[in-house]
């Protein structure tokens, strides 16, 4: 039997599109080393259905080739006035050249489904389009027989939200997550690295609950603690500190002794140095703090900055630090004071360097009196497996 | 009783704090910071944006205060501007109130300011308990 997959990735449906780094999120962002599309591509491939067509909405958000999926599998952008129409022509296509079916994905949430048992629950009805669902809210996955274009058509123009005839509905029972804003993307992240969904962190893994993406540079002196995942070609400084189910997407710095505690760093961005980055999604000039749930654009790049995602200049820069490399170390060694290495205890009590002349302040820990006592006791309270 | 007769200067800070308004406000508020003993509450409501300058600036007038026994309180700290203390590693260093009343109140106390705080939390606890 033909069956056939089409992947529609549009913001429409995110509930909060004001704040880039959610709405960019169903644009093809990054989750411990794997976009949402592209996960959920590679489960329909394991369910045998591996021709697959996707359509993904243009938008402003750093978006690799082909939307981050392999190079096999065709992926359409489209304006977002001209999504629906698009969507309509490629599953017509993909009718006219012998699909019997078609299951359709909107990556407005991302549920693990078995679709063996939805596409046999398909012909069991006898349906012209099955609906999956999750309890009361229906899911926008359907499986459509692809002879009924009317059907299609009709769902198509109402933006998924009705079917021509009553469809059956098919009860979701694994792994679900609604990506509706920054919490449940930095969820999505947390249940991957912890294994509560099925979808595994890209890359490998280095040490139980470490993985490390291909072409990631963890500086001498950083620690990264699990479960945590560093990116492809993500780079982390000496003395920084990566723990409690963070993520470090693709090309992504952390710089010396910044602290990135239950904390997403989306693809291409840069946190500075001496910074404690703590339940937020950061990235994009903006961090997202999920304590206070709040969105909190940051136009200094000396804090939160991003990098470039065109590979020429990454390059021109990489040149350009190598330089000048020699030449800096020999002015630190001529006009700076030896600066001595402060111990990981004493980098994290202070204040960031990005503050010029005030960097370098001791605050307070949570617990000073311990900390003598015990020197590593702070650091396995704050930022161990609690 | 209230034994502090000295002036608290409560500054309220502007909406977006950079390197260029760091400076102007750190001009208007020397007058206060280099006199005996200063006592200031910088009110934060208004911030939407602060960059390390304007960080830099804060614990600057701290360290300035600190230099002639006085201090410098935080009060009505907008998200905004908690999220960049907290990132930066800075809220930890300064007193922070919900208000510029209280925060100025804060300075005729005679109790640090934490110790007043879990006294108050003793007492609120205390409170149902006894009822």
């Amino acid at each position: 039997m033909d069956i056939r997959g089409l992947l529609l990735v549009n913001s429409g449906s995110i509930g909060e599109v004001d704040q880039p780094a959610t709405a960019a999120l169903a644009r093809t962002l990054d989750v411990a080393g794997k976009s949402p599309l592209l996960r959920m591509a590679e489960r329909l491939q394991q369910y045998g259905i591996s021709s697959l067509s996707a359509v993904v909405e243009d938008g402003p958000s750093v978006t690799p080739r082909n939307c981050g999926l392999p190079l096999d599998v065709p992926c359409v952008t489209a304006a977002p006035d001209r999504f629906w129409r698009t969507a309509e022509s490629v599953f017509n296509d993909m009718a006219q050249k012998g699909a019997e079916l078609v299951v359709l994905v909107r990556l407005s949430t991302f549920a693990e489904a078995d679709f063996e048992k939805f596409v046999q629950f398909h012909l069991d009805h006898q349906g012209r389009v099955t609906q999956m669902s999750r309890g009361q809210q229906r899911l926008e996955i359907f499986c459509i027989s692809a002879s009924r274009r009317n059907d299609a058509a009709s769902l198509f123009r109402t933006q998924l939200t009705r079917c021509r005839t009553e469809c059956p509905l098919y009860e979701h029972e694994g792994y679900f997550n609604a990506l509706a804003d920054a919490r449940d993307f930095r969820q999505f992240a947390i249940d991957i690295l912890t294994r509560q969904a099925q979808t595994c962190p890209g890359g490998e893994e280095a040490r139980p609950g470490v993985w490390i993406a291909p072409g990631a540079l963890i500086e001498k002196g950083a620690r990264v603690l699990a479960p945590a995942f560093v990116g492809a070609f993500a780079r982390v400084h000496s003395g920084a500190v990566i723990t409690r189910c963070s993520s470090i997407e693709r090309h992504a710095v952390v710089d010396c002794g910044t602290v990135v505690e239950n904390s997403t760093v989306l693809p291409f961005s840069y946190v500075g140095a001496g910074l404690d980055l703590a339940h937020s999604v950061a990235g994009l000039g903006r961090i997202v703090n999920l304590h206070r749930d709040v969105s909190v654009a940051v136009a200094d790049p000396k804090l939160i900055g991003s990098i470039s995602a065109k590979s020429g200049k990454r390059v021109l820069s990489a040149a350009t630090d190598i330089l000048t490399y020699l030449p800096r170390l020999a002015w630190q060694g001529i006009f700076a004071a030896r600066a001595q290495q402060a111990d990981l205890q004493a980098k994290l009590r202070q204040t960031s360097p990005v503050l010029g002349d005030a960097a370098g302040y001791e605050t307070p820990a949570c617990d000073t009196e311990t900390s003598h006592k015990f020197p590593n006791m702070v650091v396995a309270r704050r930022y161990g497996h609690q | 009783m209230d034994i502090n007769s000295r002036p608290v200067v409560v500054k309220r800070m502007p909406e977006r704090i950079n390197a260029r308004t760091a400076r102007e406000f750190l001009r208007d508020v020397r007058p206060f910071l280099s006199a005996d003993r200063p006592q200031l509450v910088f009110d934060l409501s208004q911030v939407a944006q602060i960059d390390a300058a304007g960080v830099e600036m804060l614990l600057r007038c701290m360290s300035e205060a600190h230099k002639r026994d006085g201090d410098v309180k935080l009060a009505s700290l907008s998200d905004q501007a908690a999220v960049v203390l907290e990132l930066t590693r800075t809220e930890r260093l300064f007193e922070i109130y919900e208000s510029s009343t209280e925060a100025a109140r804060s300075f005729s106390g005679f109790l640090p300011n934490a110790m007043r705080q879990q006294l108050l939390h003793n007492k609120r606890s205390a409170q149902p308990a006894a009822a």
